[in-house]
């Protein structure tokens, strides 16, 4: 009797402990993938631009261009560095192989071992810096958080400090200075994109409203999705960026989230309940689809717009292509309009960056590479075959950025430069970031979905922000 | 007699050892010592004591999340008892039968992301569910199922349910067809009915098979997370409605990168479902006894 009590208890306890480890799902047949991670999350917030699409037009690297490379001196001689980009491939192999390919021609004896991460690329990549294998130069991105993180750990090169000038000056200098820390900037900027409205005119015009007015500021959107849903019944497709609340809210709400001295949060002042207030008013009135609206992932609201459901969304007009391949009826019935400014009057650099691992044995070969990438010629071939625009103004010299576009995804190419260059990063940088961007979460949802006055919900939060980094 | 010592069994089992020491037993070791540490992933762990364990205590998610978990136990009855149950009704000797089975088995070896995926498309605002009830009358407007906190954690157990049901009751099949058939003739001349001859033969002959999948459905219930991840997108529902304790975990250690904390939330775990596997077996075991 004993005997069988010890031998079922010691059953059980291997039981809780496989129960405790790392394992399958809730059914006890295998399941498929190991757990997910946070990088999938900010992979589809940054479908915008990370998911660039080829046109069938040129070859990846044209044999002559109207830009030249940027020169390096001092590189190392028989450097081997390691080079991660982040969900390019398969469909830019060509691009990253044939500009690789240059590079070391460009400086022979160093050798480039390029590799793609994708879903899990944020785990792979603190992994790799934990295991003491972090590459030498990373695609990371700027407007994630991921470049400021990285940077504030010490595990990226201060490139305004090891960068020479005139590698520095080919860059828009509001993008080289994206996403400082202490006054440096630890990136080159590489592909940029720009957000624009696409708009359903099928459920526009229904709606008795014209596309070519579509609203020039953010506080026009309650009245516009009601006059959609009292016309149509369909609701506005709108995200809130749960990764980031206080971004949306400065941009759009133009509220100072932090005090001068950058030691307080004062994220409750009447701009910012202002701007919540906003969203609770739209989900009360049902106006919103809110499985849209606190989504962490862009697909989900993409594809509820491409499926023809909603009357306008915001993304990259490089996604235009999943409108295209999912809907091609609502391809043909689709108009671009700008983003509508908020309250801050500027929009937000949306850009993917290259960065140099800070203790790299080869710090001016992974410069070199990582400038070759983000240098006007190598910016121009990569614009040519998809729709993004490079960070360097040299690039938007060339004819093809004067042309007159000719497919929808295209519009936003001749006045890609001035909005470009009139992009502006005025977050301040934010202590704790990904826990205070929590409890912002927590406020917001309780103010949208549990009837908390938005007041009472943002000081509440400020509270326990300010907690955190006493 | 005296027993002659012998190495050779012994190295039968290193590798297989050598396994669960890699993989097993130094993770646990590792998330132990990572429960008293700062750690983000990037830079060297830096002790704190217990902090991270006085941080759970006073964490309000966290028991919000210990409480969803704790109310999603309630799937496992209901998986018992409908499993149970479709293992009585295709224990027969009907033509097809085994096509049927092979039928309700096919949730079983399905990936739990693609069901999740499929659970999506069923409860979205536009999809099939809405669908039926506007175009029924029963609603007149959609609901947006997945992001009302009042519905996300039943929709989550309602597919654990769906999912689990065939599994076990392969089990219990094979339970029932180790009761002896002398049993139920026996019921039958005593006059039991249908129901009655399952109530005193099926069920108590099926015993063994009830303890085990109590523990293991118990278990898989209290450490949920696929279904959680994809009907909630990555969210844990509006308001922590549908956030499970592995759920914050893993949201804890790769969203928020307080790896440290997420251990401590891994341990105390660890902990609740070694007193609660044990507590739930002697119940089980006791009840055994007394019949």
């Amino acid at each position: 009797m004993r005997n069988r009590t010890f031998l079922t208890m010691a059953l059980v306890a291997i039981f809780a402990l496989a129960a405790c480890t790392p394992a399958a799902s809730t059914s006890p047949a295998a399941s498929v993938g190991a757990a997910p991670s946070s990088s999938a999350a900010t992979t589809e917030s940054e479908a915008a631009v990370a998911s660039p699409d080829p046109s069938e037009a040129p070859p990846p690297c044209a044999a002559e261009s109207s830009q030249e490379d940027p020169v390096f001196e001092g590189v190392e001689d028989g450097a081997e560095i390691t080079f991660w980009t982040y969900f390019l491939s398969p469909t830019f192999d060509e691009y990253i192989q044939c500009t690789i390919a240059r590079f070391e021609e460009t400086y022979p004896g160093v050798t480039v071992s390029w590799e793609d991460h994708q879903a899990t690329y944020l785990d792979d990549y603190r992994n790799a810096i934990n295991a003491g294998t972090q590459p030498d130069v990373a695609n990371l991105s700027n407007n994630e958080g991921w470049v400021r993180e990285f940077a504030q750990a010490g595990v990226l090169l201060d490139l305004t400090e090891n960068a020479p000038q005139e590698i520095i000056d080919q860059h828009f200098p509001n993008l080289f200075a994206d996403n400082l820390v202490d006054d440096h900037s630890f990136q080159f900027p590489w592909y940029q994109s720009i957000a624009v409205e696409l708009i359903n005119t099928r459920i526009y015009e229904d709606a008795g409203l014209d596309p070519a007015e579509f609203p020039t500021s953010i506080d026009e959107l309650p009245g516009l999705c009601q006059t959609i849903k009292d016309a149509t019944g369909t609701l506005c497709d709108i995200r809130l960026t749960v990764n980031d609340y206080l971004s949306q809210m400065t941009y759009e709400g133009g509220v100072e989230v932090m005090n001068e001295d950058l030691t307080e949060f004062t994220f409750d002042s009447p701009e910012a309940v202002a701007w919540l207030q906003m969203y609770v008013d739209m989900v009360k009135a049902g106006t919103v689809d809110t499985d849209a609206l606190t989504t962490a992932l862009d697909r989900v609201a993409l594809l509820i717009f491409s499926a023809g459901q909603a009357a306008f969304y915001q993304t990259g007009p490089q996604l235009i292509r999943v409108v295209k391949d999912n809907n091609p009826d609502l391809y043909e019935n689709l108009a671009l309009a700008p983003l509508p400014l908020g309250v801050s009057g500027v929009t937000q650099p949306t850009s993917m960056a290259i960065s140099v691992k800070a203790d790299t044995e080869f710090p001016n070969a992974s410069m070199a590479l990582a400038s070759f990438f983000t240098g006007p010629r190598a910016m121009l071939d990569f614009a040519k075959i998809v729709p993004i625009y490079p960070s360097t103004p040299a690039a938007f010299d060339d004819p093809f950025f004067s042309e007159e576009p000719e497919l929808i995804e295209d519009s936003a190419r001749p006045l890609a430069r001035e909005i470009i260059e009139n992009q502006r990063n005025i977050m301040p940088p934010i202590p704790e970031k990904a826990d205070v961007n929590d409890i912002v979460r927590q406020a917001v949802e309780s103010a949208l979905f549990a009837d908390v006055p938005a007041q009472e919900a943002l000081t509440n939060a400020v509270e326990q922000a300010n907690a955190l980094i006493r | 007699m005296t027993r002659r010592f012998t190495l050779t069994p012994y190295l039968f089992l290193v590798p297989a050892l050598a396994l669960v020491a890699t993989f097993v037993v130094y993770p646990i070791l590792a998330v132990i010592f990572y429960s008293f540490t700062d750690f983000d992933i990037i830079t060297p762990a830096e002790w704190v004591g217990t902090a991270n364990y006085e941080r759970l205590i006073g964490d309000p998610t966290f028991w919000k999340a210990l409480t969803n978990s704790a109310v999603y136990l309630v799937a496992t009855p209901t998986v018992i008892a409908l499993s149970v149950l479709l293992a009585i009704v295709v224990n027969r000797r009907l033509r097809g039968i085994q096509i049927f089975r092979a039928l309700y088995f096919v949730p079983a070896v399905s990936g739990s992301i693609a069901i999740g995926i499929s659970w999506r498309w069923l409860f979205e605002r536009n999809g099939m569910l809405n669908s039926i009830l506007i175009s029924t009358g029963i609603l007149s407007e959609p609901i947006q199922w997945l992001t009302d906190p009042d519905y996300v954690l039943p929709i989550a157990m309602m597919l654990t349910v769906w999912a689990g049901v065939g599994y076990y009751a392969v089990i219990f099949l094979a339970g029932l067809q180790n009761i002896p058939e002398e049993l139920y003739d026996a019921a039958r001349i005593d006059g039991c009915n249908r129901f009655q001859k399952h109530w005193h033969v099926s069920l108590p002959g099926l015993r063994p098979q009830i303890v085990f999948v109590a523990v293991i459905s118990s278990l898989a219930a209290l450490k949920v997370f696929d279904e959680i991840y994809v009907l909630t997108n990555r969210t844990g529902g509006v308001l922590e409605s549908g956030t499970t304790i592995v759920f914050y975990l893993w949201r804890q250690a790769f969203v928020l990168s307080n790896a440290g904390y997420a251990s401590a939330i891994a341990i105390a775990l660890l902990l609740m479902t070694l007193v609660f596997s044990i507590g739930l077996v002697r119940v089980l075991e006791r009840g055994s006894e007394t019949t």
